[in-house]
């Protein structure tokens, strides 16, 4: 059998062929210009003739499937999402099937085959498209994963959609890492040609299967007018602070008249893709942007500020709402706020239904910096009901959905609810949230602050706090050959299995305190914050690591190449290495506070042996802050104290002795300052502590902290019958802390060892914190 | 109770703890209602009745015990009657379960108690001789004080009863020093004068009488503590600081970037002419034969200049590669440049390597190396094969080693002054090669070469 035989019998075939041929593509070109002028009845006719043509053929049925969707008014995503996994299935078995026939017809030898007929890339491209439109991001990354291994040999419009999809899957869960490594890619492959093609202004010419369906959302006919009724139905929803607003107000209008606002946005990549070419100009300001994008994530604000400056220039001539936009969060990002402010209404996104959301958010944002907690709070739930509006409108389209952020913005009603001290309602933010945030180890940590703060104020529901059955406990019993285990059993609650979220509880921070370390430790593995790192394949890790290896080597030629605003690898590494340490060492303060929690919460659930682990774990990180150092010793002395083991404990406290009863502090106010700046911005630029996050969450003051130390030892001498060395330490601790009821008791149990119970007596009098309740009436027996 | 004194230092955990009786399950009926209390309390005042009955009514009342009575505070009959009951909650069980063990004990051994209280504890404890326990509970307390005989008993020493019943035994798993060392959380008021004792009548209430400072009414006491009390002791407290709040990173709020407009694709390869590239498709498996002419190498090398991913699909796949090198090095050269950034290079490069050595497979290769970067595993492995074939051909042709010698000299040389390789890693085994075949011009040519680059 000689390959030979079957090329020619194959390129007769084809002539046979020709003829169907030249009809079928035709039709396949008229369905294609119907469905672009948005006619879909009469595309949907023609796709049925070409399948009563060609039955069975997945490019047919898939074009189908999408024309219907159309048809439908975009309502029903789940039906598309069927067909479309029925018609990835078929074009694979065909495709199977094909190779297998090819083989038997020429054993040995590799026959060309077009593989083209069976491809499955844009089926599996818009089941992606569909999951990312329904806030699936992990999963439309799986699906995104594979198409990206393999984006070489696919055309440049597929391969730019599948980055950019890639791009903005990324993003949400601030992977880095991987947003670089598609972006490098996308600057080698598609932002090469520029230079000389954006001074003819020509085209990049690109096959055309977009969708043209965009542009009834954004309309670019706005009047500018607009804006100032729309700034004050905005107002009106303020419920106060409005004065700061009416400046910022008086001052846009003011530069209003300085310079005409620029048309309103309808410049979006797609859009223009969708007219069958695209200018380079504007995929340059596109990547261009997601560059700027990548800076800000990565918080190299110096080099972000330059390239949207570059942004700024090329987008003048056309849309530059979203370099607007960006420059927004670029002022935020520095903690300029009022300029943050007005580029983000000159941005003009809050004209649009779809993103008048996000205008109210990110104006939410900037005011919570601003420490106007309540008009944060009323922009935040004004943003929520113009993305539930979104999700109301009928029919359901798939790209309003995306368009509502809802989740991302209960996140950060959360934020403000724990902070304004609603637990409850906090938490019950942050678990919606969690369906986009679960890999994030802060989530867990705010769900478990949620639960110690309502344990705190009492809020949470009796038996949750000291009856733990969320656990078997096996006491350990006895001593040497002596010692025993004994089980105790108290049916046990599944916490996590559950699909509804259980009441907050110290068990239930206990969970999120554990998933959050678990996190957190793979996170430290791998060196950086991917959240998404576990669907990255080994290949997709060479391919980095290749491509860092050909920066190394090429830095010494980019440094001479670099233009002005242009390409230059080495900076962005350096960016993204950056950002690598900023966020192993925010990891770091995150892994204190999660195990300071855990410890604290262990404690209060009476287990001291897993809260002496998580204590010393906490003491043997590198680098803990001296807060965290002084919890560590504190929460390890008390276990210790529970397990019987006073002499260890002893030894935890004594590093804070100052000669023989006395006490340094264990910390000062500048390392509170210094771990809120640590954890806030390192821009070198503003960080005001005054205009910042001054809200002070914090309940710890270093003198406390010192006079509990002084309670805990004279406890602990207390209890080994040292009254004398104890009750100096203790008169001590009440000059700190005057009205504390742990250390009056403690007092008062030294006064009665000592055997002073006038002193006792005369103490509980004093303190302002005991009450003297009156018996009951007689209950004398009848 | 007038003998305990509290002036005296109370010793922890001996001292008397007040009659508590766990009851892990549910600690918050600890605390007796106000109807129990005056069960309780009328039970204690039943000295007429025979002792069983008031224990079986008790057990009537209380499905499970869990109550206390503070010693102190009760007398005479009643305390009798108390320890009764403790005793009797507990009688299934050995002893030393009683938590309450230690109090009996205590007060068994008391010298200043009363002669027929002891008995009555020991009695109850089955000490010895002292087992008409039940006997003595068919009597009402007040019976039982008053046929009391001292004369007919001796007592032992506390430390003999302590080491019975082991008092000092585990004090039990959930126990920790601050509970251990914890107090009786009864005090008596300090401020009621010193030496009045509430035994003597002067003080208790008169029926009817008047009101007098510092009067007060034994059974209040009782049933007000026994209203009042919970398990546990009163010990010292430590202090635990709450964590605090992990600071609102600036990041951490959400900023919301609008996104691009992901729009579904329509697949405009429907009823594509399937023929792309097929004129290229049969040229190259032409060329897997015989070599083409200039016009059908043109041909290839513009179509596939016209379309850049035209090359995935000519098929050409590693498995063939070696037959198009053979025939048309110049067009495999062009579509191994264009496949660089495929994800199937390596297989192309493996087929390329363990391919037989030929003047085309190196052409091949040089050229490469010229267009673009190549891995320098690869390169190294090539020049290896190169080596051995040469050596491996001394069996065949001593005509067609020389030539292939010769070629691996020049083709060497070549990548040495185009900086492709670095001498360094292969100079040992390139010096062995060009000493073996020293008689051949090339060999010491680039022998030569490698002196002068030491």
């Amino acid at each position: 059998m000689d390959s030979r035989d079957s090329v020619s019998s194959d390129s007769t075939a084809r002539d046979d062929d020709s003829v169907v041929l030249s009809v079928t593509s035709a039709l396949a070109k008229d369905a294609l210009s119907y469905f672009q002028s948005a006619k879909f009845a009469e595309c949907i006719d023609i796709l049925n003739q070409l399948n009563h043509m060609k039955p069975q053929d997945p490019k047919i049925l898939h074009n189908m499937a999408i024309a219907e969707y159309f048809k439908d008014g975009c309502s029903n995503a789940k039906k598309l999402l069927e067909s479309l996994n029925y018609v990835k299935k078929l074009s694979e078995e065909l495709a199977a099937a094909a190779k297998e026939q090819v083989e038997a017809a020429n054993p040995g030898t590799n026959v060309s085959v077009s593989k083209d007929q069976f491809d499955s890339t844009v089926t599996t491209l818009n089941i992606a498209v569909i999951w990312y439109h329904l806030h699936e991001y992990t999963k439309t990354l799986s699906i995104l994963e594979p198409l990206y291994q393999n984006i070489e040999p696919l055309d440049q419009t597929i391969a730019l959609q599948i980055c950019f999809l890639l791009l903005d899957t990324v993003r949400p869960c601030r992977d880095a890492v991987k947003f670089f490594t598609v972006f490098d890619y996308m600057e080698k492959a598609f932002g090469g040609g520029f230079g000389s093609q954006e001074e003819n202004g020509s085209t990049m010419q690109l096959s055309s299967n977009q969708v043209s369906k965009t542009s009834s959302l954004l309309s670019s006919s706005v009047a500018s007018d607009t804006l100032q009724s729309d700034l004050t139905a905005a107002e009106s929803s303020l419920c106060e602070e409005t004065l700061d607003y009416d400046n910022v107000l008086a001052e846009i209008a003011a530069e209003k008249r300085m310079k005409s606002v620029g048309p309103i946005p309808a410049n979006n990549l797609l859009k223009t893709l969708s007219e069958r070419s695209i200018l380079s100009v504007d995929l340059k300001l596109e990547l261009l942007l997601y560059k700027v994008r990548f800076l800000l994530l990565t918080r190299n604000l110096k080099l972000a500020k330059r390239e949207v400056k570059h942004a700024m220039n090329i987008a003048q001539k056309r849309d530059s709402s979203m370099a607007l936009h960006l420059k927004s969060q670029l002022e935020y990002a520095h903690g300029n706020h009022r300029k943050a402010i007005k580029l983000l209404l000159v941005s003009g996104i809050q004209k649009d239904a779809g993103t008048s959301g996000i205008f109210n958010n990110n104006l939410g944002c900037i005011y919570y910096q601003l420490g106007k907690y309540q008009t944060s709070a009323a922009l935040f739930s004004k943003a929520l009901r113009s993305c539930s509006s979104l999700r109301k409108e009928k029919p359901v389209k798939l790209f309003s959905l995306s368009q509502d952020k809802s989740l991302l913005i209960t996140y950060n009603c959360g934020v403000l609810y724990l902070d304004s001290g609603k637990p409850i309602l906090a938490a019950h933010c942050f678990q919606k949230a969690s369906l986009v945030f679960c890999r994030q180890p802060l989530i867990w940590l705010r769900i478990a602050e949620c639960c110690l703060m309502a344990f705190q104020k009492g809020l949470l529901e009796e038996g949750n706090t000291s009856s733990d059955r969320s656990e078997v406990k096996v006491h350990v019993i006895g001593k040497g050959k002596w010692r025993q285990l004994l089980i105790e059993e108290n049916g046990s609650v599944e916490l996590a299995v559950s699909a509804k979220w259980p009441k907050l509880s110290l068990p239930l921070a206990r969970v999120c305190l554990s998933n959050g370390i678990y996190l957190l430790s793979g996170s430290l593995l791998n060196g950086s914050k991917s959240d998404l790192q576990s669907t990255l394949s080994l290949e997709m890790k060479e391919t980095k690591e290749a491509s860092s290896s050909d920066h190394g080597e090429a830095n010494t030629n980019s440094d001479l190449k670099e233009t002005k605003g242009g390409m230059n690898q080495a900076i962005i590494q350096n960016s993204l290495s950056a950002f690598k340490d900023i966020n192993s060492r925010e990891n770091q303060l995150l892994k204190q506070a999660l195990l300071a929690n855990m410890a604290y919460v262990e404690l209060e659930l009476e287990n001291p042996v897993k809260a002496l682990s998580a204590a010393n774990s906490l003491l043997q990180l590198p680098n803990c802050s001296r807060i965290y150092v002084y919890l560590g010793h504190i929460y390890a002395a008390e276990a210790l104290c529970l397990l019987n083991r006073p002499v260890e404990a002893g030894a935890h406290l004594s590093p804070y002795l100052l000669g023989q009863d006395d006490f340094k502090l264990p910390f000062v106010q500048e390392d509170f300052d210094q771990w809120r700046v640590n954890i806030s911005f390192d821009c070198e630029e503003t960080w005001d502590s005054s205009t910042g996050n001054a809200r002070d969450s914090v309940p710890l003051k270093p003198e406390e902290s010192r006079g509990a130390l002084f309670v805990d030892l004279a406890a602990l001498l207390a209890t080994q019958g040292h009254y004398d060395q104890a009750k100096p330490l203790i008169t001590h601790a009440l000059t700190i802390l005057q009205n504390n009821v742990q250390a009056m008791v403690t007092a008062v149990y030294i006064d009665l060892m000592l055997g002073r119970p006038q002193d006792a007596l005369a103490r509980l009098k004093q303190c302002s914190r005991v009450s003297f309740v009156p018996g009951r009436l007689d209950v004398r027996a009848s | 109770m007038a003998s305990e004194d509290f002036t005296q230092a109370p010793r922890p955990s001996d001292s008397v703890r007040g009659l508590a009786q766990q009851e892990q399950e549910d600690r918050s009926t600890m605390i007796m209602k106000k109807e129990e209390t005056a069960i309780v309390l009328s039970l204690l005042k039943s000295d007429l009745r025979p002792i069983e009955d008031v224990l079986s009514e008790f057990n009537s009342k209380f499905s499970r015990p869990r109550h206390f009575i503070d010693l102190m505070v009760l007398r005479g009959t009643d305390r009798l009657i108390a320890f009764a009951i403790i005793y009797h909650c507990y009688s299934s069980q050995k002893p030393s379960v009683n938590p309450f063990v230690s109090d009996m004990i205590n007060a068994a051994c008391n010298e200043q108690l009363e002669m027929s209280e002891r008995a009555f504890l020991l009695h109850l404890l089955q000490w010895n001789s002292y087992n008409n326990a039940n006997e003595i509970l068919k009597q009402s307390a007040v019976d039982y004080t008053k046929s009391f005989d001292p004369s007919t008993h001796d007592f032992p020493e506390l430390g003999e009863l302590q080491r019975e019943y082991g008092v000092k035994a585990d004090p039990g798993p959930s126990s920790h020093i601050f509970a251990e060392y914890s107090l009786n959380k009864l005090l008596h008021d300090p401020d009621v004068p010193r030496g009045c004792d509430p035994n003597s009548p002067e003080f208790d209430v008169q029926a009817g009488g008047n009101f007098k400072i510092g009067s007060g009414d034994r059974d209040e006491a009782i049933s007000g503590i026994l209203s009042n009390l919970t398990i546990g002791g009163f010990g010292p407290r430590w202090i635990r600081p709450f964590p605090p709040r992990y600071p609102v990173h600036q990041s951490e709020l959400l900023w919301i970037d609008p996104d691009n407009k992901h729009e579904l694709v329509w697949d405009d390869k429907m009823c594509a002419d399937t023929s792309r590239g097929a004129t290229v498709r049969d040229l190259l498996v032409k060329g897997l034969k015989v070599t083409l002419s200039p016009t059908e190498q043109e041909v290839i090398t513009t179509e596939l200049a016209n379309d850049p991913k035209l090359v995935y699909h000519c098929g050409i796949t590693p498995r063939k590669l070696p037959q198009l090198v053979e025939h048309n090095p110049q067009i495999a050269v062009e579509i191994l440049t264009k496949l660089i950034n495929s994800p199937e290079i390596a297989d192309y490069f493996t087929a390329l390597v363990s391919m037989d050595m030929s003047l085309h497979s190196m052409e091949v290769v040089n050229r490469l190396t010229t267009a673009v970067e190549l891995p320098k595993e690869f390169i190294r492995v090539y020049i290896t094969n190169c080596i051995s074939s040469c050596e491996n051909a001394k069996q065949q042709d001593k005509y067609m080693q020389n030539r292939l010698v010769r070629l691996v000299c020049v083709f060497l040389q070549s990548l040495i002054r185009n900086n492709i390789i670095d001498v360094k890693d292969l100079f040992i085994e390139v010096q062995a090669f060009c000493i073996e075949f020293s008689r051949i011009r090339e060999a010491a040519g680039l022998f030569r070469l490698l002196k002068s680059l030491e």
